[in-house]
């Protein structure tokens, strides 16, 4: 049987046949586990397609068009060592507010989410641990959902949580989520996050991928301590020489993300660090390849 | 400048970032030959070429090349 995972992969073999080697050389040795979620998703994200008149082409085209903008952004960087936006206000014209740009966008991060193992690391670190934090909560709040993998797989497994919020500043990735996650158990909100209610705190918050996406993320973190309560923990990824179209704050290592965490009043509990190549750590520090940051923290 | 010293030069860059004295880059070379030289790494050695040589490759243009003539046809276009 042809699973959706496996007509993915052959489509992009048809097309972008070396990136395809890559892909699979990556996924070697991820078992049923791996495809078993990865299906689940990828079902769920055609049956949206479907609903749409799009069939899972439009998606694999949009993922092939994420990776070209990611060459020229590696391009960029490598050369200038540094990302190539410096202004918030210049990627929410450009990008967020761009629905031709941010749907392709999006739409190529949703197969990313498990083309590209240290995705699919992130998502495992966070199905593996959310029980654990998140037990006995209420109000679970995640700040830039993007293409709302991180609600749908939160949505299925908190049975205890009583009202879920998604926050997230771009409409395209808004409809996305929405469409994907496909339930009336999640309040949606079209806001950049330091516009969100100051009155309310969360028992959980996730951020997945947003740190870098601002100015000032010493900001952003002192936002979250804002938001979460007390006994409260949040979820927190953020990648390290990640360059993107969207991307402005580069982290050149994890003791950068671990310091500011700390400048920020979170101590950190558990956290998983995955190179996004198969090369060992020097390598990794030396040709500035992406590192994938993720964190459980708490108050302090 | 001579295709003959290009070669030569990329090739002392070759063995810098890919880090192994061992590189004897030809015109016929590809990447299928050197061990190291992948999607990643030719990132950083085109980087390096266009900071040695002092000129600038498009994007398309990096992807192109079919072996290491072609790079140093590319190189002796511009310089
Ligand atoms: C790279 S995606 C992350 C998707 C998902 N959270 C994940 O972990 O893969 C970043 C998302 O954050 C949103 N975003 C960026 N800056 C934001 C801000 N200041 N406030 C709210 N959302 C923001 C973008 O619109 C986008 O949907």
């Amino acid at each position: 049987m042809s699973t959706i995972l496996k007509v993915i992969l052959d489509k992009i073999k048809a097309k972008n046949p070396k990136h395809y080697e890559k892909l699979v050389a990556h996924l070697e040795g991820y078992g049923t586990d791996y495809e078993n979620l990865a299906n689940s998703f990828f079902n769920k994200y055609n049956e949206y397609l479907e609903r749409n008149q799009k069939s899972i082409d439009f998606g694999v085209d949009c993922y092939l068009h994420m990776i070209e903008d990611m060459l020229e952004e590696r391009f960029k960087f490598i050369r200038e060592g540094k990302y190539s936006n410096s202004s918030f206000d210049d990627v929410e014209k450009r990008i967020y507010g761009n629905p031709e740009i941010m749907t392709y966008h999006m739409h190529g991060l949703v197969l990313a989410q498990f083309l590209w193992f240290d995705q699919y690391e992130r998502i495992l670190f966070f199905i593996e641990n959310i029980n654990k934090y998140a037990k006995g909560g209420k109000k679970y709040l995640e700040i830039g959902g993007g293409h709302g993998l991180y609600m749908n797989e939160a949505v299925n497994l908190l049975t205890n949580i009583e009202k879920f919020d998604l926050v997230d500043i771009s409409q395209s990735s808004l409809d996305l989520a929405q469409g994907i996650i496909n339930t009336n158990q999640v309040n949606y909100f079209l806001k950049n996050i330091f516009d969100f209610r100051e009155s309310e705190t969360y028992d959980f918050i996730t951020m997945g991928e947003v740190l870098e996406h601002v100015e000032e993320p010493l900001n952003l973190l002192n936002k979250i301590n804002q938001l979460l309560n007390k006994d409260g923990v949040c979820y927190i990824t953020t990648p390290i020489n990640a360059p993107m179209i969207d991307h402005i704050y580069l982290f050149h290592n994890e003791t950068e993300i671990r310091d500011m965490l700390n400048q920020a009043g979170f101590e950190i509990i558990e956290e998983r660090i995955v190179i996004s190549e198969k090369i060992t750590e020097k390598q990794a520090a030396k040709f500035k390849v992406p590192v994938m940051y993720a964190a459980f923290i708490k108050k302090q | 400048m001579e295709r003959e010293q290009i070669l030569k030069d990329i090739n002392a860059i070759f063995i810098d970032i890919l880090d192994n004295e061992d590189i004897v880059l030809t015109n016929e070379t590809t990447a299928a030959d050197v061990d190291g030289w992948d999607s990643l790494t030719h990132i950083q050695l085109v980087v390096a070429f266009e900071n040695h040589f002092g000129i600038r490759f498009t994007t398309m243009e990096i992807q192109g090349w079919e072996n290491v003539g072609a790079i140093v046809a590319c190189i002796s276009s511009k310089c």
